[in-house]
Order: structure tokens, then sequence, then C-alpha cells
């Protein structure tokens, strides 16, 4: 049978971060389930959280391009003289 | 003096005005127009439950409610987006809340006398992605901007993020278009003019009618500045070691004379503590920093380069270390929409619970930040200790100034509160809880609210005595203007005005 299977779709085991935190997929910190016991933690696939990731940085992209035309980094500073 | 149940008849004659469809009597259309996101007493919602809701299309529907109400003694409650923070939209005695949702349009976009007019059910960030178009900009940015309408920024007063380049609510608005309690459609601005920015015609009306909550008449029609969009934004994010090093250098900053700074916003140790649970802008930074500080500019290219330039060394020369463009970038542009943060509750032991969010915003002078700060947090500490189910999540300073980012802070403490597990005995410690906060803020020559209102349980005993002699002069033009005291009764201790008879 074709078809999506979330068994096939399991993030790896948590690694520790520091206390309360942890990580299993790259750079993408999760609370540590074993906090969890009152609000459990939504048993996602692994597609599902990159979307939502995806989702917050084009949210963040949109809010800068809704207030202004361009953002000014601190970067872009340095290059173009001592700040 | 009011009414709190209706019956057939006036279920009927509010079909009449308003047509069937927008007259809604269900449990859950009542439910879901009773509480705020502020802390509610959950375990009694059903005390504070409306009558009816109904959503009106124009001034003319909302008049003739208001007439009836009149007639019937029935509380008529307006609810904009249900977003405050201080249950100015919660009714306390049934009756109608008047739901403006429905009234969303833009009437009229001016690009010569620079002015937009709108109808109070539309939200900032929708008349904003209009105003792009046009090259324009509405800069009224509260933290709860995308789901906040115009309407309940004038019923409260608000505050703007970026209220240090801009202006808040109140410099924004230059007139609108209101019923008052009586059911007369009037309007008032600076003078008569609907875009005179400045008049000195008879009283000041317009601020009267702002931050009133709901007690003084319902805005049905509102003009607004237009500014142009800014070309440039500027955000950058510093860390500090300590607290008072990062207290010292704001101040630094906000008087640093750049008119193209918008906002500047102190984060204490404890914020930075909440910040590390789970935040990932804050999880991986170093131990050894304790308080940030974040600012943003906007403006053209020509003004935003060089002033930044110069915000940045204010910085550095104040011990402020940069935390990166994609930190200060990132994190600006998440401070447009706060209304998230309950998602973040922590028990004692580290259990993650669902906690509602108490938000406080008192307008504190600089020089008393390091005080009320300390008493803040002594108080939060003895209740969640005594009570298990109250988080403390740190605190915020942002300049609360308009159009500069001295003087006065927006003070807020976050605390959070498993409203799930509240009962009588710990609602009622909430509300002592908030009551000492408040009480710290007056001590120190400050208000109780920067912006929210102060219509709660726990602040509203105070507004006596931060009004002194003007909660007189409150409670004459509740009842010259309110003679039924029909809208939104019993909130500001404004039954006090018709106690005499």
């Amino acid at each position: 049978m074709n078809g999506f299977r979330l068994q096939a779709e399991r993030p790896p085991e948590p690694q520790p971060v520091k206390d309360g935190v942890v990580m299993r997929l790259e750079h993408i910190y999760e609370v540590d389930p074993a906090a969890m016991t009152v609000f459990e933690q939504q048993d996602l696939p692994v597609w599902d959280t990159l979307r939502i990731v995806a989702s917050r940085w084009d949210h963040l992209a949109w809010m800068h391009d809704h207030f202004a035309d361009r953002v000014i980094s601190a970067e872009e500073l340095e290059e173009d003289g001592a700040t | 003096m009011t009414a709190t149940a209706l019956d057939d008849p006036v279920l009927e004659e509010l079909r009449q005005i308003l047509g069937g469809d927008h007259v809604l009597t269900s449990r859950t259309s009542r439910f879901n127009r009773t509480r705020v996101p502020a802390p509610f007493p959950v375990h009694r919602w059903s005390e504070y439950l409306p009558d009816v809701a109904v959503l009106p299309t124009s001034a003319e529907q909302i008049a003739e409610v208001v007439k009836l109400a009149n007639r019937l003694r029935i509380p008529i409650v307006a609810r904009a987006g249900g977003t405050g923070l201080a249950d100015g939209a919660v009714p306390l005695r049934g009756g109608i809340v008047v739901d403006v949702k429905l009234m969303n349009r833009i009437l009229d976009i001016d690009l010569v006398d620079r002015t937009v007019t709108v109808q109070p059910g539309i939200n900032m960030l929708k008349l904003n992605e209009e105003l792009k178009k046009h090259g324009v900009f509405y800069p009224d940015d509260p933290a709860s901007y995308p789901c906040s309408l115009v309407g309940g920024r004038i019923g409260t007063s608000g505050w703007s993020l970026i209220g240090g380049r801009y202006g808040h609510t109140r410099d924004l608005v230059i007139s609108m278009q209101l019923v008052l309690p009586t059911g007369d459609i009037i309007e008032v601005g600076d003078g008569g003019g609907r875009k005179i920015r400045k008049s000195s015609t008879g009283f000041q009306l317009k601020h009267l009618f702002m931050g009133h909550q709901g007690t003084l008449g319902i805005c049905t029609e509102a003009t607004l500045e237009l500014v142009p969009r800014a070309e440039a934004e500027f955000a950058a994010f510093f860390g500090y070691p300590d607290f008072e090093t990062a207290y010292r250098s704001t101040g630094a900053l906000t008087k640093s004379g750049l008119a193209t700074l918008a906002g500047v916003v102190l984060f204490d140790e404890q914020k930075v503590d909440y910040l590390r649970r789970d935040d990932e802008a804050y999880i991986p930074q170093p131990p050894e920093l304790r308080s940030v500080i974040a600012t943003a500019m906007y403006g053209t290219l020509d003004e935003v380069k060089p002033a930044a330039r110069r915000l940045m060394r204010i910085a550095r020369e104040t011990g402020g270390d940069y935390l990166g463009d994609e930190v200060s970038q990132g994190d600006w542009a998440s401070r447009h929409d706060r209304y998230a943060t309950p998602l973040h509750g922590r028990l004692r032991d580290g259990t993650v619970v669902p906690m509602c969010w108490h938000c406080e915003d008192a307008a504190i002078v600089y020089s008393a930040l390091p005080d009320v700060r300390r008493e803040w947090h002594a108080i939060a500490e003895r209740y969640i200790e005594g009570y298990g189910i109250f988080d403390d999540w740190g605190m915020f300073f942002y300049t609360n100034g308009p159009y500069k980012p001295w003087g006065d802070y927006l003070v807020e403490i976050d605390i959070g509160i498993w409203e799930q597990r509240l009962d009588d005995e710990t609602w009622a410690a909430w509300v002592e809880c908030k009551r000492e906060i408040a009480e710290v803020s007056l001590r120190y020559g400050g208000s109780i609210t920067a912006c929210h209102g102060a219509t709660r349980a726990g602040d509203v005993e105070l507004v006596p005595l931060e009004m002194g002699g003007g909660f007189e002069v409150m409670k004459q033009i509740k009842r010259a203007l309110d003679p039924n005291n029909i809208m939104n009764p019993g909130k500001y201790l404004l039954d006090q005005a018709y106690e005499d008879g």
C-alpha cells in the first residue's frame, strides 16, 4: 500500500540541550517531553514540524515587510563604515 | 436600576432594528463574548454572560439599540476585538453586548490631507495591508496588533510599541463619531473639523472619549492619522551582565535624541530566565547574559542609517553586547504579535502547565524602575509560594511617552495563572496580588495602567486614590452623559455617581 504513514515520519530521539529543553531536529528546540505530564506534547510527523518552523520564519519576514520597505542590518552598517 | 433579563418582545424589537441574523442568543454566542484574555474566574464564567449579542452594521442601528436600552434600563457593553486586558468588554450585569466586528470598512482614504476614516471593527493589520498600496501607514502597534480592533484601541486609549516615534492611539485618532449613552450621535475631535489635528475651540472632547472603557458611549467611526510608510527599519538587541547595567544603558539610549528611535524595551533578569525556557532566540544564549535591551528605529534610509550607527555606539559604550542580526530582527518582528505567550507556564518543579497571562502595565518614571521591580517580584514570589498556581514570567520596561522615548515607562510584569485550578480562594488571592502590585505603582508616583485600563477587581478599588479629586469629576460626567447608567454599568466604580439619587 502506498501513501502517507505516520510511523515513517517519526523524528529521531530527543537529545538534551539544557534543563527542560531537547532537540530532535537540527536547530529546532523543543520543551522536554518529560516536563509535559499535564499538558502533553503533540505527536507530530517530521514534515509538520518543519512546516511549522518554516511558517514561523515566513511570518517574521512578512512582519518586517509589513512595517517597512527594507530592514537594515548591523552587518550592513559595518560594511558602509565604522559603527 | 438596570434590568438583566430580556424577554421575547425585547428580542423581537432588536431583530426589527438589526435583522434576525444579527441578534444572537445561543450559549456559544454569549459565552464567547464574555471574557477577554486577562485572567478570569473561569469557575464562575456563567455569572458574566450577556443576555444577547448583537452585530450592528451602522451607527444608526447602534443608536436605536441604545435608545431601546435606555427605555427599558438594559445594560449595554460594547465589544470590539475582545482582546483587551482590563475586562472593559466583560459584562458585569448581563444585558446586550454590542459587537462591532461587522463594522469593519474603510470609508475614506485621503492622501492629500493624510487621513483615513474607518469603522471601529477594522483591525490595524488589515487596514495597513490596504494602506500599503498607497505608500502610507497607520502606526498604532500594540502586542495585539493582528487581532485588536480600532474601536477597542479607542476604548482603552491604547499604547503602541512604536509610540516613541509615532505616538499612541490618542495621538493618532484625529476625530471620531460616537453614539452617546442617550442614543444621540455626535462627532468629537480637536475642535470641530474631522481632519484638524490641533484646535482650541471648546473643550477637548476627543480625549474624554479616549480610554473610557465603553462607559461613555460607542465609537462608530474614526478618522485616523496617516504617516509615510517607513523606507527602513533597524532593530538591535543587546545583552548585559545584569539588570543595573542594562537599566543605565536604557537611560542613555532613550535620551540620545535620535528622532527615528521608535521604542526601547528593557528585559529584566527574570524575563530572560523565562525566555530561556522555550524561546529559540534565548535558549542558546550564554549564562552571562542576564538582561536584554531591544531597540527599533523607523524612517527614511537617510535618517535611519546614521542614527543606527550612533545607537550601536551608545549601547556598546554603556555595556551592551550586540546579539546579532538574526536575533535582533527575528525577535523584533515577533514583538508585533505577543498573544501566544500563555503557552509557557511552569510549576516550580518545571512541569509545563497551560497558564493564562496577566500582563501588568503600570506607567512609572525612569528613576523608580529598580525599586518597583524589586517590590513586584517580591509580591509575585509570595503568591507563587503560597498558592502554587502562579508563575513569574519576568518584567519588561517599554518607552511610554508619545514621540519621545524618555521619561516614563510602561512597566510590565507577566504572571502566569493556572486558570483551570482557580476556585474562589485562589481567585481572591489573585485579586489581592493584583491590588498589591497596583499599590506599589501609586506609591512611586505612577499610574496603575499605561494602556489597558483599570476596570478590573484589584485595580478599580484604587482608582479614586489615583484620580484624587478627578474621580468626582468622572462621576459627574458619567451621570450627565448616562442618566440611566446603561452604558457598561458597574465599571470604574461609577455606580457611585447615582447613589445620591
